[in-house]
């Protein structure tokens, strides 16, 4: 065989099992792949379907309970499955590269940013001196840091998070490595800084000529940086494409069904808000404040305005979509609405009420009307409760739905209008796919019958044909029950899909305010304008 | 010899009270799968349900030694216990000093008045030691005799165990014999061929001690010459009771002040904080003393109320029990502070204030539920350690009544012994032997006990392939 035609990486017939091994749960069954240099090939797959355990298996770093049972994989023709585990180390870093999902976690907090550099290069490039912290500094100016020298001696905490995550890629590339394996490097950063670090990916990549196998849930960001996609399916490949032929017709049925999945800035389905409809919900000058305590006896001494002097009106029947990147503070303002945290001040009318003003007790009559669903499905709901005594938990707390048995009729009724079964009342949470604890916590909102449903990113933690079910079930349960939302998201292409009205939000303010038709499609403000543009866009080449 | 009826001593009350939520817990347990779970795996290690039969046969000997009667008896006794009647022979049949276990002479020489007038120093014969020996020479025959007796008294009721768990499981293996030799062989559901085992080693103990204690001091005898075998098995009420009953009265404090601190915040929590930093700065020790001085005050001002001695010492275990358990809060009332500190952003408790519920009623429903499985582990840890500090505050005078058989007092009393030549080293032995089958079984059992409730360390069984599978992707 001709040395040139060997690729950089090629899996094999990978099988990875877990559990017991008479009856084994197979998490990749039969995978062929291959990477050459230069070339980036995605890797794409909802949760579950084994893409982190590949990259985990290239670098025979599966965890405890998983074994690969068969396959091999090969690094420029030698087999990393039968190499010694001291070679092994010598492979990690110097000839694959890893990036992870949380730069947060993967990042040494005790260690100097600079120090988790040098280790590489000192370990796998033999560097020592002067010449070791030139390199450094040189790797951090390459992925972008400001001020290298200063920064090479800084922690991990000492950071922002898109420093972080150039961090880690700095490390990764520390020992010029052949592969760079990259796992959903992106999903925990901000449409903005997501834009600038898969630049940089490609940028390096494209200079070094490496191979990449990315991995990703997001088809927007597999178009930015692929040259294949590979599609994965509970374990099994499901189709292998270059970029554009995948992008213009999907060969397998799948494939083509997670495309319609997808919320796309353009699809708007005629969704026509209701006209004239009274104001429900009436928020002026909102601020939220959290105070910053410090010395023996706690004293405040300053305050950190989270929610800065926001107004905003939902009428009845409307949906409002609130977007912007994490720590805009859109999740603090939506738990202030519902009281949940204090008020620094401003008003909250409900229905002409204020309920700033309201005292403990009046305004836990009042929370019936006004609910909330929040982002992590598995966070929201008591482990130790039975699904049916969670969603029964609002009507005996507002002592709604009269006798027990009839409660629990309700209790039914609203599993079922979810898209549950009513028996699914006697199982505990944690038997439930996420999808379906989202509906469960959908179904004790409702159990109130409220007018106004606060819903705090309900869909960000779900795979695209989740969250598409999820979203026609609130718009159903909309049009069927009149319900307002005030609906929580950084997607703008959820917002394209389910909103009448949307407010930007930056920094604590509302920047930018209006119908879905002007803020997408003629923003106003100069963040909006920069927002949109981060949005990876399928079709649309990478600059 | 029983004049009076039945007498409930305070601690024998407090003994079944525990014994009572104990069982209510295991009624409550069995409804909620969250619960059963976990016990499930407890059960399913073999070590853990080993050392549960150990710690079940130490606190059937507590519980039978918590049923008091009262006597009117010349013996010091005034109030015996069902564990006393059974033990009648070892309890009725004192020497004058100490004496060696299986011997049947003296272990120092005394002085003896002879027939014909001469005083002679001699080691004289025991009383009840070997008593029925015509010549000491017998006695290796005798013991191996009575020995082989009790040990096929112990394998025989083994046997009957083994039979009677191959009954429970005849249906599943299908036949009888296929049933014992899956037990045997390891191969059953529940964790017979470990039960069984454990069984059967103290079924041969219990044989051996059938067979020959009514006629040797098996362990010997201590100073006044009571046997030390009578003492060490007294003992184990004493252990029982400090190790349960403490952790019991802690409970409330830690679980109230914790969470109410958790949740509350402010000044609640600044309160107690205040207050269990101040408490764990002082020395337990000092405390102790200090309460174990006002009640003797207390006790011989008032000595009317406190007539017999056996209500004197038992007053003051509940005592000692009291004064660790109101020491010992805080290091729990910390880790739950903590957890509800954690707990109370979780969403499921924001979700329950906007649906409008209670305070109460969220610290009931969602707070509480949540952080026992801190409480149990946190309460069998402590089982062990807490044992383990009786003896040692006994040996510093603080401890129990020295009326009062303990393990504490056993070793207190080996300072001494331990000090004369020949060295009396029985006590000190027995003592320690009994004391460290159950601290090692409560500690082996705890560990299981932690490894099934900690959710951080929650084992990779089959169920939970799938989760794990789905985390890793998610990582």
């Amino acid at each position: 065989m001709n040395a040139s035609s060997v690729p950089l990486l090629a899996v094999d017939g990978l099988r990875v099992e877990f559990g017991p091994a008479a009856a084994p749960a197979i998490a990749i069954n039969d995978l062929h792949l291959t990477i050459e240099r230069g070339e980036t090939l995605v890797l794409v797959g909802e949760s579950g379907s084994g893409k982190s355990l590949t990259a985990l298996a290239i670098t025979r770093l599966l965890p405890a309970a998983a074994r690969i049972t068969g396959g091999g994989v090969w690094l420029d023709g030698a087999n990393l499955f039968t190499l010694p585990s001291a070679a092994m180390t010598k492979i990690r870093g110097r000839r694959i590269g890893f990036i992870f999902q949380e730069p947060q976690v993967a990042l040494n907090p005790v260690m100097r940013i600079g120090d988790q550099i040098a280790e590489v290069m000192q370990r796998h490039l033999g560097l020592r001196g002067a010449e070791l912290r030139t390199r450094v500094t040189d790797a951090l100016r390459a992925v972008g840091i400001p001020e290298p020298e200063r920064r090479a001696r800084e922690y991990s905490h000492q950071y922002s998070g898109g420093m972080k995550q150039r961090a880690m890629i700095a490390i990764a590339l520390a020992g010029e490595p052949d592969l760079l394996i990259a796992d959903e490097p992106t999903t925990a950063l901000d449409v903005t800084l997501q834009a600038q670090i898969l630049d940089l990916l490609k940028a390096e990549q494209r200079r070094r000529g490496m191979g990449m196998l990315f991995i990703t849930h997001d088809f927007g960001v597999a178009w930015q940086v692929a040259d294949r996609v590979a599609v994965l399916k509970g374990g099994r490949l499901v189709e292998t494409a270059p970029r554009g032929a995948f992008y213009r017709a999907p060969r397998d049925a799948y494939s083509r069904a997670l495309f319609a999945a997808l919320p796309k800035l353009e699809r708007r389905a005629s969704y026509e808000r209701p006209l004239a409809a009274p104001a429900l919900l009436e928020v002026e000058n909102l601020r939220i404040e959290f105070p910053i305590r410090k010395g023996v006896f706690r004293r405040v001494v300053d305050r950190v305005r989270a929610v800065d002097d926001v107004s905003l009106a939902i009428a009845e029947g409307e949906t409002l979509a609130v977007v912007g990147e994490s720590g805009s503070g859109k999740t603090t303002m939506g738990r202030g609405i519902l009281r949940l945290l204090p008020l620094a001040g401003g008003a909250v009318r409900f229905r002409g009420e204020d309920l700033a003003g309201l005292s403990e007790a009046a305004l836990r009559r009042r929370r019936r009307h006004l609910q909330i669903v929040f982002q992590d499905s598995y966070a929201a709901m008591n482990p130790r409760m039975l699904v049916g005594d969670i969603v029964a938990e609002g009507m005996v707390a507002q002592d709604l739905g009269g006798s027990r048995a009839a409660r629990a009729a309700r209790v039914r009724e609203l599993l079922e209008q979810v898209g549950l079964e009513p028996g699914h009342a006697a199982r505990y949470p944690h038997e439930f796919s996420g999808g379906q604890r989202q509906r469960i916590c959908i179904a004790r909102a409702l159990a109130v019958e409220p007018t106004l449903i606060v819903c705090d990113e309900p869909t960000s933690a779900l795979d695209v044909s989740v969250q598409a079910q999820i979203l026609d079930l609130l718009r159903d349960l909309q049009q069927r029950l009149g319900l307002s939302f005030l609906f929580i998201t950084h997607n703008l292409g959820v917002v394209a899909q389910l909103a009448h009205r949307v407010a930007v939000m930056h920094r604590g303010r509302i920047v930018e305010q209006g119908t879905v038709e002007q803020v997408l499609f003629a923003p106003a403000h100069d963040y909006t304008r920069q927002l949109l543009a981060a949005v990876p866009k399928i079709g649309a080449e990478a600059t | 010899m029983i004049q009076g009826g039945l007498v409930v001593l305070a601690s024998d009350a407090c003994l079944f009270v525990l014994v009572a939520s104990a069982l209510a817990y295991w009624t409550i347990a069995r409804r909620h799968e969250h619960l059963r779970a976990p016990w499930r795996e407890v059960w399913a290690r073999p070590a853990a349900a080993g050392a549960a039969v150990v710690l079940g046969f130490f606190i059937a000997i507590a519980l039978v030694d918590s049923i008091h009667f009262s006597t009117r008896d010349e013996a010091q006794d005034d109030v015996v216990s069902l564990l006393d009647l059974a033990l009648e022979s070892l309890r009725t049949h004192p020497e004058t000093s100490y004496s060696a276990p299986f011997a049947t002479h003296a272990y120092s020489r005394e002085t003896v008045r002879l027939p014909d007038g001469r005083v002679h120093r001699e080691y004289p014969r025991l009383v009840s030691g070997g008593a029925h020996l015509v010549a000491p020479t017998e006695r290796p025959a005798d013991i191996a005799r009575r020995a082989v007796l009790g040990l096929a008294l112990g394998l025989a009721s083994g046997a009957l165990a083994l039979l009677g768990a191959a009954c429970v499981e005849r249906r599943r293996h299908g036949g009888l014999a296929a049933a014992c030799r899956a037990i045997v062989g390891g191969r059953t559901r529940r964790p017979w061929r470990s039960l069984l085992a454990v069984g059967c080693a103290i079924a041969l103990l219990l044989g051996l001690g059938i067979a020959l204690a009514p006629w040797y001091h098996v362990l010997g005898t201590d100073k006044v010459g009571t046997d030390v075998l009578y003492q060490a098995l007294k003992s184990v009420r004493t252990g029982i009771l400090i190790g349960s009953l403490t952790t019991f009265i802690s409970l409330p404090f830690a679980l109230a002040l914790g969470v109410a601190a958790g949740y509350f915040r402010g000044p609640v929590d600044d309160a107690v904080q205040y207050l269990y930093t101040t408490l764990s700065s002082i020395p337990g020790v000092l405390l102790i003393a200090a309460a174990a001085l006002l009640l003797d005050v207390h006790m011989s001002r008032h000595a009317d109320t406190f007539d017999s001695l056996a209500a004197r010492a038992d007053l003051r275990l509940l005592a000692l029990c009291g004064i660790l358990g109101i020491t010992s809060w805080t290091s729990l009332c910390r880790l739950l502070r903590a957890e509800t500190l954690k707990l109370r952003e979780v969403e499921y408790v924001a979700a329950a204030q906007a649906l409008g519920v209670r305070s109460p009623a969220i610290i009931r429903r969602h707070l509480l539920p949540n952080v026992m499985h801190i409480v149990m582990i946190t309460t069998v840890l402590d089982f062990s350690g807490l044992v383990l500090a009786e003896a040692a505050l006994t040996y510093i005078d603080i401890g129990v009544d020295p009326s009062m058989e303990s393990w504490g007092n056993m070793i207190n009393a080996a300072r001494l012994e331990l000090a004369r030549e020949p060295a009396v080293w029985w006590s000190l032995v027995a003592a320690l032997v009994f004391m460290f089958v159950l601290v090692l079984a409560a500690n082996v059992f705890a560990d299981a006990v932690r490894d099934a409730f900690d959710p951080r360390l929650r084992r990779v069984g089959a169920e939970s392939i799938a989760t794990l599978a789905q985390e890793t992707s998610h990582r």
